[in-house]
């Protein structure tokens, strides 16, 4: 007995130790890039970085030879990998590399489809059928039909004609469609996106597909009229497939894949691709329907930092350090510790002589519900200022403090 | 049961009123010929066909007179035979002059005065009935400020932008024995009204749970500079009770997208479906004793309200009900009553819809609970000053189905499960919560005493 309980702990241990190594990197993902219409040597290591910021992907890279140059060694080893990130649109791949990615794809894969990568390939069937839909290349009605949503039903659509069209880079709304599914559970139904290409009348075998998000595509240059999909899923043998047609590279600093939308939508479709659930949290810049978000530098901002931006505060310029602080605290619920790190934090700002005003308003409204008996003392203080009088009663009065 | 609570009520209504209103009460028992009217008042029975002469018209004013109040306005002068506006206020010049235009053309006379204060208003108007329609974070003031005249009161809802101004309200209301109509119209619709009275006479079984969809958040404006007042428009006075902010362009309409007047569309539209789901499951004079919530805030911009909201209550009977913007639910906008025999859902438009199309041919019998039936809400208003019998959309349903929506509030800001004696009418165990139940006013403001 005493030994079958020592083998118990052992097991115990050894399942507890293989589960921390394997927390962090936990997926492994490969982009596959080299050659395409966009452009794959800005976009990739973007890519890369949106993974690998989740915490859970260790990515590699491979590239492919030039346009033009021998394909013959090109040998992506996919069963090494959760989740292949396709990137590529150019030269057919050898036989072997075909019929490889069909197997990884078939034998439980995770693939995710970035933006032009469906273009890919246009007589490979089984690549078209794991991409569900695509464009150009002379696709049409023989590929299959087209796909958007019409009166909130996806719609498969035999009619003829050319598949794949896109006008001018804009904003434009992204609407989501399916919020049960693990990648969209929890996100804003009605977001906006960054300046992209919206690619329009897609087509194809649109077999097992599942449409997550809509975007509407209006008539202007031709357009189709049509809410057209713009994150959806192929489930392709066993694999898992995520496919976005959105994250066009360019445009500057390329905005679409600095959208905090696009950003936490790829994340999040890469480790349900990998895995088959999501884990990440929605994090609290995820855009909505009032404007887009860019992720200029992708780290989150410490406390220490958002109050130091906050404490510049003037009224006309942005909020967003005010509202990330309203959207800490809520996060903090229930955690007194951590509510007060931030109402001493608060506080500083307070105290600081060179905080502005407006900023100084702005806190003390949050003070005026969630504020301890800590921050009373230096709301006080203020008292004196006229310019803050009314925000100061207003807090006392709220705290129970006058 | 539901008609035995609205009959004692009636009677706390019936109280002393001016004179005007005596005489007002013995003209229509005298052309009725009776005494008690029954508790369903058409107005063919009122004699209401007939003309009125203009000395006997109920007087009305207006506080308020922008889009909603305008509108509000504009059915009533349809019943100009039987109303008479005299007094209007507004701390917007321009609307104040439009509004004066349109009841000096009704009324064919320019006597109809006109004030920028709706403290002069008060002291020098001598009025049967006035219609309030101002931003909810005036509510509170305005609102038991007219109670207490004995001014009977078409308010427009939410009644209150915190719940201890709507207390306060509800007293001033019950108190002064006024005759007060919210203007939740859908309980004056066909639709609204036969799929609340089916679902409270058992048609889908025992209701489980409620789904209440509201309309999406709209799209911010970024974050706009300070601009001059416009002419004509007295902003201290728009503001009011709220924090005092330089005029940056949102006031009309638009201040129901900002967290200082409004709760946005969750607290604009509560006091629709979420009343017509109270109304059809009795819980019209009660609250939710757990809510949770989750709201997605705009991250930039002088709009503040939640562009997405989900909440979702449990009532101490355990029907659970679930609040959100139409996008998230798989009925969208509208009512949605689940129970364990089916499920209705109604919305406007004349929407109705059942899991059985045959539970819509129901019939009532006569010994079930017959809601009260009202098929032109301002004509149901009129009819209740001169009959002093209780509107179809009271003070207390009024003030539960947005109590509900500010607790919902309450949990989004906090991000914490709030708990709610609706008997109390109290926060239990949380008192920064608890803080958030009221608002505190900016000098020299404050709610009159009831």
């Amino acid at each position: 007995m005493k030994r079958l309980f020592s083998i118990f702990l052992i097991i115990s241990v050894i399942l507890i130790a293989f589960t921390e190594c394997r927390k962090s990197p936990y997926y492994r993902a490969l982009i596959v890039t080299g050659q395409n219409s966009t452009d794959w040597a800005a976009s990739t290591p973007i890519l890369k970085q949106i993974l690998e910021q989740t915490g859970i992907f260790e990515c590699s890279i491979i590239v492919s030879p030039a346009p033009g140059e021998d394909m013959g060694k090109f040998r992506p080893a996919f069963d090494r990998y959760d989740l292949i990130v396709l990137n590529y649109y150019g030269a057919a791949w050898p036989e072997e590399v075909k019929s490889s990615f069909v197997n990884y794809v078939n034998n439980g894969g995770g693939v995710l489809v970035y933006h032009s990568a469906s273009r890919a390939f246009p007589d490979w069937k089984e690549y078209n059928e794991i991409c569900g839909i695509s464009g150009w290349e002379n696709r049409s009605e023989k590929d299959g039909p087209y796909v958007y949503f019409r009166n909130n039903r996806m719609v498969l659509d035999s009619s003829a004609g050319p598949a794949g069209w896109h006008g001018e880079p804009r904003e434009f709304e992204v609407r989501i469609r399916n919020s049960e599914h693990p990648v969209t559970k929890g996100l804003p139904v009605r977001w906006m996106h960054a300046k992209d290409l919206l690619y329009a009348r897609l087509r194809g075998p649109a077999r097992n597909m599942e449409i997550l998000a809509t975007a509407h595509c209006d008539t202007t240059g031709g357009g189709s009229g049509r809410d057209e999909p713009v994150i959806f899923t192929v489930t392709y043998g066993k694999g898992r497939v995520f496919h976005t047609p959105l994250g066009f590279p360019g445009e500057g600093d390329s905005p679409a894949l600095q959208c905090a939308g696009f950003i936490t939508t790829l994340q999040r479709g890469a480790e349900w691709a990998a895995s088959g659930r999501v884990t990440q949290p929605v994090p609290r810049d995820f855009p909505t329907i009032s404007g887009v978000v860019i992720r200029t530098e992708m780290k989150p901002l410490t406390l220490k930092a958002e109050i130091e931006n906050l404490a510049k505060y003037e009224i006309g310029m942005s909020t967003r350090y005010y509202t990330g602080l309203q959207d800490r605290i809520r996060k903090a619920a229930g955690n007194p510790e951590k509510l007060l790190e931030i109402e001493k934090m608060m506080v500083k700002l307070l105290e600081n002589e060179q905080a502005t005003t407006e900023s100084k308003k702005l806190v003390l409204r949050e003070l005026s519900w969630m504020g301890t008996d800590y921050c009373i003392p230096a709301i006080k203080k203020l008292q004196e200022n006229t310019e803050l009088k009314e925000e100061v009663e207003f807090a006392l009065e709220r705290l129970g403090a006058k | 049961m539901k008609m035995i609570i609205l009959e004692s009520k009636k009677q706390n209504q019936m109280s002393q009123k001016t004179s005007r209103r005596k005489f007002l009460k013995k003209s229509v028992s005298a052309v009725t010929g009776v005494v008690m009217l029954p508790y369903i008042v058409p107005s063919s029975s009122l004699g209401l066909g007939e003309k009125i002469p203009p000395s006997e018209r109920i007087a009305m004013g207006v506080i308020g007179t922008g889009s909603q109040g305008m509108s509000n306005m504009r059915s009533f002068l349809r019943l100009r035979d039987q109303v008479r506006f005299i007094a209007l206020c507004d701390v917007d010049a321009k609307r104040l002059a439009a509004a004066k235009a349109v009841v000096d053309k009704a009324n064919n006379s320019t006597d109809c005065r006109i004030y920028s204060d709706f403290r002069e208003f008060m002291e020098k108007e001598t009025l049967d009935a006035v219609l309030i329609a101002i931003p909810d974070h005036w509510h509170g003031i305005i609102y038991t400020a007219a109670a207490n005249k004995k001014w009977d009161i078409y308010g427009e809802k939410p009644i209150c932008r915190t719940i201890n101004d709507g207390k306060v309200i509800v007293q001033a209301v019950k108190k002064n024995g006024i005759i007060w109509q919210t203007g939740s119209w859908q309980r004056s619709q066909e639709n609204f009204h036969r799929g609340a009275e089916l679902v409270i006479n058992g048609r889908i079984g025992k209701v489980k749970y409620i789904e209440v969809g509201l309309p999406d958040g709209v799209r911010g404006i970024g974050t706009p500079p300070v601009q001059e007042v416009p002419e004509g428009l007295d902003w201290d006075m728009w503001l009011g009770p709220a924090l005092k902010v330089p005029y940056r362009g949102v006031c009309h309409w638009n201040w129901r997208w900002i967290l200082d007047y409004s709760g946005g569309q969750l607290t604009d539209w509560a006091g629709h479906h979420v009343d017509i789901a109270n109304w059809g499951t009795g819980l019209e004079y009660t609250g939710p004793v757990e809510i949770e919530g989750t709201g997605f805030y705009p991250y930039d911009g002088i709009y503040d309200v939640p562009v997405e909201y989900d909440i979702t209550c449990k009532f101490a009977n355990g029907i659970i009900m679930r609040i959100a913007n139409a996008s998230r639910l798989p009925k969208g906008m509208g009512t949605a009553w689940y129970g364990d025999l089916g499920w209705i859902h109604v919305d406007r438009g004349n929407k109705i819809s059942a899991s059985d199309p045959k539970i819509l041919e129901e019939t009532i019998g006569e010994n079930e609970i017959h809601l009260y039936k009202s098929n032109d809400h301002f004509q149901n208003f009129i009819d209740c000053i001169r009959s002093r019998k209780e509107a179809v959309a009271p003070i207390e349903p009024a003030y539960r189905a947005i109590s509900t929506a500010l607790l919902g509030e309450i949990a989004m800001t906090t991000g914490q499960k709030i708990y709610w004696d609706p008997e109390k009418e109290e926060i239990i165990g949380n008192p920064v919560a608890s803080r958030l139940l009221g608002r505190p006013y900016r000098k020299p403001w404050k709610l009159p005493e009831v």
